[in-house]
């Protein structure tokens, strides 16, 4: 198990690397797409299945298919991938620099400075079943309760978020309107 | 340093030099601070769940709204380039230069 949230945190550094290299948008959204589904297991392997699911729904059901769409403007007839040198050198340098990271870190073995996730995280779900989680004895999840929370106790904060989206739709009304208002100028 | 620590900040200094780092789209570095906001979510859950806290489960909630809104702002300004200079090219935005 804890093999497998390593590998999820190894696919999340692959996953940032490929976006930071800053290849075509097209590919870095792929990029994107893994490092959210790799920290999605990892956030599942924590016991934290309701997080897991929203942002896959709203991260990437939402944010990123609109950016999918917005890579049309981004549109040239050779885009860039991985291959090209300006991007591996790139993604070279950032992968040295994270794993000559980990080797300064870890590079002792199972010594002094190394927790795996079971000795951090003593919980229930690393184990065994997800459903063994009898802690609260409580038939929903904690972080789904937690995030329940956010209508009862954080409603202030409901109505500020609920405000700021809508304020947000304005700026992107105002920033897109054209006939030389906003930050267009000329169409 | 926890394997778990080491990647969320790593990954938040990779995203970061990525969007310093920029190259040619505006789009790559929106979505390099698209990557900075995705680890910044990862780390507020994690922190959520590693500490038992159910009630701190409403802060990546919230994160993720406002990122949202920085996102949607930012893909705003990049369609008004597009229309403006005709691609997003970061070259295109140099009207402050000496």
């Amino acid at each position: 198990m804890a093999y497998l949230m390593l590998s999820f945190l190894v696919g999340m550094i692959v996953g940032v690397i490929s976006v930071a290299s800053n290849p075509s948008p097209y590919f870095g959204a792929l990029g994107l797409v893994l490092m959210a589904g790799a920290g999605c297991g990892c956030l599942i392997g924590h016991g934290g299945a309701f997080l897991a699911v929203v942002l896959f729904l709203i991260y990437l059901g939402g944010m990123l298919v609109v950016f999918a769409y917005c890579a049309a403007l981004a549109a040239e007839p050779y885009p860039e991938a991985w291959g090209d040198v300006e991007v591996f050198a790139a993604a070279l340098f950032y992968f040295l620099l994270v794993f000559g990271g980990a080797f300064w870190f870890f590079g002792g073995g199972y010594g002094a400075g190394w927790a795996s996730v079971e000795e951090v995280v003593a919980f229930p779900a690393i184990f065994g079943d997800p459903f063994d989680e009898v802690i609260n004895f409580s038939v929903i999840s904690g972080d789904a309760a937690g995030v329940g929370m956010l209508y009862s106790l954080g409603g202030g904060l409901l109505v500020l978020s609920a405000w700021v989206l809508l304020l947000t739709l304005f700026v992107v009304l105002e920033v897109t309107r054209g006939l030389a208002r906003g930050a267009l100028r000329a169409v | 340093m926890t394997p778990t620590n080491f990647t969320i900040f790593s990954a938040f200094i990779l995203s970061l030099m990525g969007l310093t780092f920029h190259r040619t789209h505006l789009l790559s570095a929106l979505l390099c601070l698209e990557g900075i906001m995705l680890v910044l979510f990862i780390g507020l859950s994690l922190w959520a769940l590693q500490l038992n806290a159910s009630g701190y489960s409403t802060v990546p909630i919230l994160m993720l709204a406002f990122s949202a809104c920085e996102a949607s702002a930012g893909l705003a300004l990049l369609v008004a380039t597009a229309r403006t200079h005709g691609s997003d090219h970061l070259q295109n935005l140099n009207l402050l230069q000496c």
